[in-house]
């Protein structure tokens, strides 16, 4: 799958990885550092603000100490004291004094209570009068007890408040002044936080979160263990960091949480600019990338191409072809030692061409003489016979005469066949095609050896023919092919001297872009080594005894003239099987 | 032991003319007086301050029953269709004109009509006749209310009367200024003038109103107080009849420490519709507080939050509201007071201004859109106001909470606010008072 990934491409990737894993690791450091950075401040400004929280709390407690002493020591709360003691007073006309004295001394909170703990006068809750406040009667010093947080119960929901007492003697019994402020919005927005902090006050620990958002989750599961175990605990979340810092009542109990809450949103807007900027630049490195490779292809894989170029034409057999040297680095380098290697190659063929031409000679030389000497050597001994005869028998040189001109006629016409074959090889004309089909030429060629096949003093030949009934039609010269194709089932024949196997077989070749025909001789004789294989169709080479070395030559010739191949393939004792390829 | 004799003799007399002398009334002076509130209009009664420019026919005495003023005498047929009214002579209006029938038929006709269309006078001499298509047994307690005074207008004074002061000056909404009628058919009163000023601030006046409502004055020390009988229920309505729920509530509401704090004691727990003074019958409705009942009651009960309207600007009667939700929050019902309109319930404050009981209680069902519990009244029958009234509290459409009576303040100047309440518990009456000069 996929084809051989280019120079272009790998240069692109290398760029682009490179860059965009530079990026992220930048982009990741500095995130990391600013996240660091911000959590950090984060504490920081955390860390200020509830110290600012404690002593904004130690600060109204004293206040509110004093104005509850301040309101105790009152001319009215003194009357209502003595009044008190002395019996001689109905409490109903003092149902709205804590009103005026709670606003008198600026207190959210303020009740005056008898020695029961019922409510004489209640600031916060006037209806509440005659209720009875039953923690007032718990057995504590209230002078050392100071300021403490207390939840109070209003009309419109608990609250919560910076409480203080003050019980007075009224003759036998007590007056109790509990008086406070209101711990609320307005104590919290005398902190001013820093941008980007929120503080409120959580006091229904119960409540539902409002909302399914990721906040409202995080505060509800800091808000239930800080329930389970009160202290300062913080939660961050994607979008914020709480920190919850419990407030405990007077018996240790918790009646409210600070929650102080420290946006994220400005580290998120951060980190979000950081991406962008790593996916612009990652997408610059890209493009920069694409850039590159387009620049460093133009660089270096063009040589490289035009060099490919070259090659492929020098493969093809256009031995001038030359690269161009354009450049003094490696390519050009390259592109020179090929063509230098090229140059060498060419002189080397040259050369081989040359060495085989002579070899060629040699071995058309030693045909040559090879052939004109057996019909020579008769044609000598007859003269010789003759020159003897005319010398020593006269009267029998007339009979000798006769019998020697007929053996050197015989002999003279060996030669002329000889002289006739390599003069054929040679005059081998251009074909002239026509559209021929093959199966026919092969059953008309086959017809013309059925006589030798099947003559009874010949070992038996098997005829096999394998004909594509689909063949098309082939344009070639019908003269020239059955030529071929004699020599071939010739050689065949010659090939199995003991019997065998015949076999010729056409078939359609469908391929891609063009469509060809084939067509295969097959024998099953003593078959020829590679280095036969490799040689067989080298003119005037032949295996045979008596051959020309000219057969397959011819072969060769026609079907090279036809555009087509003609391939051997063969191992030693199975027999050969030539295929010719022609275009149909 | 002679001239001991006359020494002591004498100075017996000095004293006993001494002793008299100190509670012997005075004339003259001007009364100042102060009212928070009110329209302060001449023509319109100014709570239960009697400034007397006018005066009605027959009035309520201290035994609440009714009493001849201007009407001498008067029958009526056994069907209570057909009243005749004598007049009495010698009466004369602050301008002079004398009173007669045809000088007192036009207000009297004009003030019936408002209520009753088929109200229809004839006269003659010091006669009147008043005819209705339906019986009116109830009729003296109308005449009886100031709305059915006898006044005249003139192009100089829109309140020309028959009473003890007449009007001298009047910048409406501002002040009213009024002076002795020296030819009151009664007697001269004490007083020469009155100035009755319309102000919320500290009482400084010789005579100032103590609402229980918008304003809670601060009474100087040494101020007496006068006290109406009650003439204002405090009562919980119920925007749609809800048994259980009102009959958990009015269990839970103790209305005590509403009388004795938030009246401080000037107010009486009301358990019915109209008072004991009126009624007679009103201590048989009287409950205690139960809240374990209560709960009990509204167990089985999903309550929403309910809300309670109760007029804006009126600390007393938020005072209330807030009183009952915190008793009602004991009950496990949650209310919630609000001076927005549409409340499932509402506090109101219903003055009661007839002094007939029958009347009364049958416009107080008018109201409360009861009239069907009205029909079985009869005037004459006391128990049919008892019947009708426990069948109107057996409906849970309202529950009744306190009755207040009318304040105000009296200063040192100020004399004889014993004989006038002796005369007219239901009214301070001003011709009665003498001041300090």
């Amino acid at each position: 799958m996929g084809g051989p990934v280019s120079f272009r491409t790998k240069v692109f990737l290398s760029i682009t990885t490179t860059v965009v894993i530079s990026v992220w690791i930048v982009a990741s450091v500095v995130s990391t550092l600013v996240t660091n950075s911000f959590e950090r401040q984060d504490s920081q400004r955390t860390a200020a603000l509830v110290s600012q929280f404690r002593s904004e709390f130690d600060r109204r407690s004293t206040e509110v100490a004093r104005r509850v002493d301040a309101i105790a020591n009152s001319e009215t709360v003194q009357r209502l004291a003595l009044n008190l003691g002395t019996s001689r007073i109905d409490t109903a006309q003092y149902y709205d004094a804590a009103q005026a004295l709670a606003k008198e001394q600026s207190l959210n909170f303020l009740e005056l209570a008898g020695s029961d703990g019922s409510i004489i006068s209640s600031a916060e809750w006037p209806a509440r009068f005659g209720y009875k406040e039953t923690w007032l009667l718990q057995p504590i010093d209230w002078k050392t007890q100071g300021v403490f947080l207390q939840r109070e119960e209003l009309a419109d929901g608990p609250a919560l408040g910076l409480m203080t007492v003050r019980a007075l003697n009224a003759g036998d019994g007590l007056l109790y002044v509990a008086g406070g402020q209101r711990l609320d919005k307005a104590f919290l927005d005398s902190l001013p936080p820093a941008p980007g902090m929120n503080i409120r006050l959580v006091r229904d620990f119960d409540a539902p979160a409002s909302s399914d958002d990721p906040v409202s989750k995080l505060t509800a599961a800091l808000i239930q263990n800080v329930r389970q175990k009160p202290r300062e605990l913080s939660f961050t979340g994607s979008d914020v960091t709480l920190t919850a810092i419990p407030l405990l009542g007077r018996d240790q109990q918790l009646l409210a949480i600070l929650m102080v809450e420290n946006s994220r949103a400005e580290l998120a807007n951060l980190k979000t600019y950081i991406q962008g900027t790593a996916w612009i630049v990652g997408s610059a490195g890209v493009m920069l990338g694409l850039g590159f490779s387009f620049w460093a292809a133009s660089r270096v894989t063009r040589p490289v191409r035009e060099l490919a170029s070259t090659v492929r034409d020098v493969a093809g057999g256009n031995w001038d072809a030359r690269a161009p040297v354009e450049s003094k680095d490696e390519v050009g380098q390259l592109a020179e030692d090929f063509n230098h290697m090229t140059e060498q190659l060419v002189e080397q063929r040259d050369r081989m061409i040359q060495a085989e031409r002579v070899a060629a000679w040699r071995e058309l030389a030693r045909r040559l003489a090879h052939e004109l000497k057996n019909p020579l050597f008769p044609l000598q001994i007859t003269i010789e016979n003759l020159q003897r005869a005319r010398q020593a028998s006269p009267d029998q040189f007339d009979e000798v005469f006769r019998e020697s001109t007929t053996t050197l006629l015989a002999e003279l016409d060996n030669l002329k066949t000889i002289v006739g074959r390599f003069s054929d090889f040679a005059r081998m004309p251009a074909p002239h095609l026509e559209t021929i089909d093959l199966n026919q030429i092969v059953q008309e060629v086959v017809k013309l050896f059925d006589p030798q096949i099947e003559a009874p003093d010949r070992p038996r030949i098997l005829k096999i023919l394998q004909l594509d009934d689909h063949l098309p039609a082939v344009a070639a010269d019908p003269e020239q092919l059955r030529r071929a194709l004699r020599n071939l089932v010739l050689n065949a024949l010659d090939a199995m001297p003991k019997g065998g196997t015949l076999t010729l077989r056409t078939q359609r070749l469908d391929g891609p872009a063009e469509r060809k025909v084939a067509l295969e001789v097959s024998d099953t004789g003593e078959g020829l080594t590679p280095e036969e294989c490799a040689r067989l169709f080298t003119p005037y080479y032949t295996t045979k005894q008596h051959g020309t070395g000219l057969g397959l030559a011819i072969v060769q010739s026609v079907v090279s003239d036809h555009k087509g191949t003609i391939t051997v393939r063969s191992e030693p004792g199975k027999g050969a099987t030539f295929r010719i390829e022609l275009k149909a | 032991m002679r001239l001991r004799a006359w020494a002591w003799l004498a100075l017996s007399s000095i004293w006993a003319a001494y002793l008299p002398g100190a509670t012997r009334p005075r004339f003259g002076g001007t009364l100042t007086v102060e009212l928070s509130t009110g329209m302060l209009d001449p023509a319109s009664p100014q709570g239960h301050l009697s400034v007397a420019i006018a005066e009605t026919l027959v009035r309520v005495n201290a035994r609440g029953s009714i009493e001849p003023q201007l009407a001498l005498a008067w029958q009526h047929e056994p069907d209570y269709k057909r009243w005749r009214f004598s007049l009495r002579p010698k009466v004369a209006f602050h301008d002079g004109e004398m009173l007669n029938a045809s000088s007192a038929a036009p207000a009297l006709l004009a003030a019936l009509k408002k209520k009753y269309s088929d109200a229809t006078i004839t006269y003659g001499g010091q006669t009147l006749v008043v005819q209705f298509e339906h019986a009116m047994p109830e009729l003296l307690a109308e005449l009886a209310r100031p709305e059915a005074a006898i006044v005249r207008k003139t192009d100089t004074n829109p309140v020309v009367g028959t009473g003890p002061f007449r009007l001298v000056a009047w910048e409406p909404g501002r002040r009213i200024s009024i002076a002795a009628f020296e030819g009151y058919w009664g007697g001269r009163p004490f007083l020469d003038s009155v100035v009755i000023s319309l102000g919320a601030g500290p009482a400084r006046a010789d005579v100032f109103d103590i609402p229980f409502g918008s304003t809670r004055r601060v009474v100087p020390e040494n101020t007496r107080i006068w006290a109406s009988p009650p003439r204002e229920l405090i009562a919980l309505l119920a925007a749609n009849p809800q048994s259980t729920l009102l009959q958990a509530l009015s269990l839970a509401i103790d209305r005590a420490p509403i009388v004795n704090v938030l009246t401080q004691r000037r107010g009486d727990a009301a358990f019915g519709v109209l008072p004991q003074w009126l009624s007679g019958y009103a201590f048989l409705f009287q409950t205690a507080p139960d809240i374990a009942r209560a709960r009990q009651l509204i167990s089985q009960l999903r309550l929403p939050a309910i809300s309670l309207t109760y007029p804006a600007n009126d600390s007393f009667v938020r005072a209330v509201a807030d009183r009952i939700a915190l008793n009602a929050r004991d009950a496990g019902i949650t209310i919630q007071p609000t001076t927005n309109s549409g409340g499932s319930l509402t506090l109101v404050r219903w003055p009661i201004e007839s002094a007939d009981a029958a009347a009364e209680l049958i416009r107080l069902l008018g109201l409360l859109g009861a009239g069907e519990h009205a029909a079985s009244i009869d005037p004459t029958k006391p128990e049919t106001l008892f019947e009708a009234e426990r069948a109107l509290l057996d409906d849970h459409r309202l529950i009744p909470l306190v009755y207040l009576p009318e304040l105000y303040g009296l200063g040192p100047r100020v004399h004889n606010s014993e004989a006038a309440q002796k005369r007219d518990p239901f009214r301070l009456n001003l011709e009665n008072l003498w001041v300090d000069p």
